[in-house]
């Protein structure tokens, strides 16, 4: 073996000069060309004449073939009913995308727009083979948080149906738009320098580190604003015409959903990790009714989901303002959008244009900004639902300050014999009574204010009085809910008015026994339990610790007084990410034992520290943990970010033309060419020339990690070259080319 | 013009024919000698032992050697230009009731669904040597470079599977080369079917 390496014709020269010489074009450090090739472009289709029935964009965000888009153009609805998905990539940056390969629907969250799909087969429908798979492109996630206003961005995806490349588009972030749950930018708002279409939705939006902050949103909305593309003649009458099926898509970009709302999806997806409650499987109930909104009205922040107040007028410099309303009848499906005018002129800051559906049946929902100059008009908002006005609102902003009497701040619990507010807040324990306390400013005696209380709905209780004296102008002041029979598990709400109209709402939960005063005993016993199948669950006995190759983890918990609709929480970790939460209405009996939620993983579990939390209303109720072999994320080299992209071409030095099915080995940076034994495991990557002599290293390259490769066919002189290296100002890709002379 | 006349050489001396004859004969010498370091070098062998599998084998020297789940060891030519001939080494469980035959059919449904054209060209017995029998399977798929931002032609390929049947295990044995250079690689499989030992 070693008798062969002395015959090699070094030409270490050659190929570290050439390491050297030959940088790619980007100035500014970020590799365009990785993001462009990792940006795909998704036709979903009927599988029996793959028909095209929707399109859009998607990227991949992990080396095994992870593409991230959204559900609106890829899973299966009513506008879009096709059951495979194509995926088509850039091959040449110049040329629109070619069809590669199908992918699967591995996770989606409908209601925020996210889709998660696998790479599973090749384009001509055989399984990819796992093992064969080159390691693809892809995208690091950014921490969207800290995405800053005016900050400048890249949308990238594909503007047309497959007619024309990836399209970078230069962007700026106008604005964030709240909803719950979004921690105060469940949206960006963005206004691109030139437009963005519709089928750019599902792709991504970049920051100047080349790192996926967002995912451009556009759902279609009906037949009012939407677009529908006739492409193919599917009826078969020789005519494309309005007998055939369109392919709808969404207007203009100009909203992202954060990335971070994806990194959940990512995580259990990247670990292969499935969470399923056995004893009542995750449900979305059926909403009853058509979608609606109703009693809209105006807050200018919000506390704990909650509005601080309810306001008629907002004064001149207000930079905050949330528009509640409550909804019903909604689903993951219905598109709803935010028109704002001021003074009837249409303000696209303040819109949000259709987007998914994602707070459930029925509840209260809200939308708003902060941290945004309001100028001085008159202001209609107007909720569309489908395409269609479900309700509007009118408010002033303008004007002086003015000192008027407002209630604000309210918060639920249970008096203790000291008069204190004691709980968490918002969910409470069952019992004869509850309380909620609220801030009042600038109160003047005999202003007339009520408390109406509801449960689920309907109202149960109502308080008519005025403002007495000895209240005093500012305070806190409690009213207290005592029906006959007691408080029983389920949805409440207060609506707090003052001289007949709305001036605070809040809403609390009901749910498990008592436990002290204030604190409810919703879950009880949870633990992790030494189980192999869900039926010896019951009998088995806990655990706290798993042994390396555990197939599934098992989970038991008692609950106590959950009313049936109450929205609970799911939440896994694994090493403190998040990689599996679920809200989903409460579908089991009031009370009960042995609740069962298993994890399992294809093969075997991940080793990790594995962390269950339970939750309603954001509060956390209840946690355990255990560990699986040694309690830590084995490293996957392959899934860190970074390094630089070897590619180039083997020419015959005489004639100059590529040379067709050579191999290129590069050996890893533990050895040189000679120690180089032709094992596997010595070898960082391979590559094979395509007919024209190109070829790439899938894997991408470590800054300053010393390599060595090796070129050695039929016919030629072989090359090998030792101490190849990237340094940290080479940009990638790193083109290469290497000639080879005839034996 | 002048005209020069270049006549033959003056009639060689004994001793400049012994050396005209020797130098003749070094360099067929040194010929036959690179010709046999050649062979030897292409011919030359690696060992390869799976205790755990109870298999010993020879690979040609210069193949890259890897082990996967799917398989106890395969070797490639990476030399090769275009499809690298592999020779490839498997060993799954049977009952009492599974023949060679019933192995040949699981393996051709199962590569039916992941290699494009797949055809069996023929099933036949294969006689190894120390009394095994055997069932050889030849057959045919394309092979295209799994690169998506690559234009690789697809390459015809014809493989052979040599299974047996022992000791509670089917040993399955693959050799795959281009079509175009088939036969010229199969006895580099002959050679080595005739050195493994399992």
């Amino acid at each position: 073996m070693t008798r062969f390496f002395p015959r090699l014709f070094w030409l270490l020269p050659v190929c570290l000069g050439l390491v050297l010489a030959l940088r790619a074009q980007e100035s500014a450090g970020v590799d365009l060309e990785r993001i462009e090739r990792a940006t795909v472009y998704i036709m979903q289709a009927r599988s029996e004449n793959l028909t095209i029935t929707c399109i859009g964009s998607g990227t991949i965000v992990r080396y095994d073939g992870l593409i991230l888009t959204n559900a609106h153009h890829t899973v299966q609805s009513e506008s879009c009913t096709g059951d495979t998905l194509i995926i088509a990539m850039t091959i040449n940056l110049e040329e629109p995308p070619v069809p590669k390969y199908r992918a699967e629907i591995i996770q989606a969250d409908i209601g925020l727009d996210l889709a998660l799909l696998r790479i599973t087969r090749e384009f001509d429908g055989r399984p990819v083979d796992a093992a064969s798979l080159p390691v693809l492109p892809f995208v690091e996630l950014a921490d969207s948080s800290a995405v800053t206003l005016d900050e400048t961005l890249t949308l990238v995806g594909y503007p047309a149906a497959g007619n024309d490349p990836v399209l970078l588009a230069p962007s700026v972030v106008t604005g964030f738009m709240d909803e719950p749950g979004g921690n105060g930018r469940a949206w960006m708002k963005v206004n691109t320098l030139i437009p963005a279409p519709g089928v750019m939705s599902g792709g991504g939006a970049y920051n100047r580190a080349g790192q996926l902050v967002g995912i451009p949103s556009a759902a279609p909305a009906g037949v009012v604003s939407s677009e529908c593309l006739l492409l193919e003649d599917t009826s078969s009458d020789g005519f494309i015409n309005s007998n055939d099926t369109c392919v709808p898509v969404g207007d203009f970009i100009s909203v992202l959903r954060p990335s971070n709302y994806a990194r959940t999806l990512i995580r259990g997806a990247a670990l292969g990790l499935t969470v399923q409650p056995i004893t009542a499987p995750a449900f979305q109930a059926s909403a009853e009714g058509a979608p609606a909104f109703s009693r809209p009205f105006i807050a200018p922040a919000v506390v704990d989901g909650l509005p601080s107040t309810v306001i008629g007028s907002a004064p001149a410099g207000t930079d905050s303002l949330y528009l509640f309303f409550d909804y019903a009848g909604m689903t993951p499906n219905t598109v709803y959008e935010l028109r704002v005018t001021v003074d009837g002129v249409p303000n696209r800051v303040f819109d949000l244009p259709p987007v998914r559906w994602s707070g459930g049946e029925r509840g209260l929902w809200y939308i708003g900004v902060t941290g945004q100059p309001f100028p001085n008009g008159v202001y209609e908002y107007r909720l569309f639902i489908n395409g269609t006005v479900a309700t509007s609102l009118t408010i002033v902003v303008g004007g002086a300050a003015t000192v008027q009497p407002i209630f604000s701040n309210i918060v639920f619990g249970v008096l203790d014999d000291a008069g204190n507010l004691q709980g968490n807040g918002y969910v409470l324990p069952a019992g004869p009574i509850a309380t909620a306390r609220f801030v009042y400013q600038n109160m003047q005696p005999g202003i007339p204010w009520t408390a109406i209380w509801y449960y689920e709905g309907l109202e149960i209780a109502r308080v008519t009085d005025v403002w007495r004296e000895d209240f005093g102008p500012s305070g806190t002041y409690p009213v207290n809910i005592e029906p006959p029979g007691g408080l029983v598990p389920g949805r409440y709400r207060v609506d707090i008015g003052m001289n007949g109209l709305l001036s605070l709402t809040g809403n609390f939960i009901i749910a498990g026994a008592q436990r002290g005063v204030a604190l409810p005993g919703v879950f009880n016993s949870i633990e992790f339990v030494r189980a192999t199948t869900p039926r010896e669950v019951t009998d088995a006995s806990p655990a706290s610790n798993y042994p390396d190759g555990a197939e599934a983890l098992f989970l038991r918990f008692d609950w106590e007084l959950i009313g049936r609709g109450i929205p609970w929480t799911l939440r896994w970790r694994i090493d403190d990410e998040i990689f599996y939460e679920q809200t989903v209405p409460w579908n089991s009996p009031e009370s009960g034992a042995d609740f069962i939620v298993q994890v399992d993983a294809p093969g075997r579990l991940p080793d990790g520290t594995y962390t269950v939390e339970l939750l309603i209303r954001d509060i956390l109720l209840a946690t355990t943990e255990a560990t699986v072999g040694i309690g830590q994320l084995a490293i996957d080299e392959l899934a860190q970010p970074g390094g630089a992209q070897l590619r180039g071409q083997i020419i015959d030095a005489e004639t100059g033309r590529g040379l067709e099915g050579v191999t290129f080995v590069l050996i890893s940076d533990q050895f040189s060419v000679g120690d180089f034994t032709w094992l596997q495991e010595q070898i960082y990557a391979l590559a094979i020339t395509d007919r024209n002599g190109f070829f790439e290293i899938d894997r991408p390259l470590r800054i300053g990690a010393p390599y060595s490769a090796i070129i050695a066919t039929d016919g030629y002189l072989p090359v090998a070259a030792d101490g190849l290296e990237v340094a940290p100002e080479d940009t990638s890709p790193i083109d290469l080319l290497i000639p080879l002379t005839r034996d | 013009m002048r005209l020069i006349e270049v006549r033959g050489a003056a009639t060689e001396t004994r001793r400049q024919r012994q050396a005209h004859a020797l130098t003749l004969i070094v360099a067929a010498v040194v010929l036959l000698y690179g010709l046999n370091l050649r062979q030897s070098t292409l011919e030359a062998v690696v060992p390869y032992v799976n205790i755990q599998a109870g298999i010993t084998a020879f690979y040609p020297q210069n193949w890259l050697l890897d082990t996967a789940p799917d398989y106890v060891f395969r070797v490639r030519d990476m030399t090769r230009r275009g499809y690298k001939t592999t020779i490839q080494l498997s060993v799954q469980p049977v009952s009492d009731d599974t023949s060679g035959r019933n192995i040949a059919d699981r393996l051709a449904l199962t590569r039916a669904r992941t290699f494009t054209g797949y055809s069996v060209l023929a099933v036949e017995p294969y006689p190894l040597r120390d009394g095994f029998s055997a069932q050889a399977v030849s057959y045919t798929y394309v092979s295209q470079e799994s690169s998506p931002f690559l234009q690789g032609i697809p390459v015809v390929v014809v493989g052979l599977d040599i299974i047996t049947i022992s000791r509670g295990q089917a040993l399955v044995i693959t050799f795959r080369a281009d079509a175009a250079t088939y036969r010229q690689e199969l006895p580099r499989f002959e050679q080595f079917l005739q050195a493994l030992e399992f």
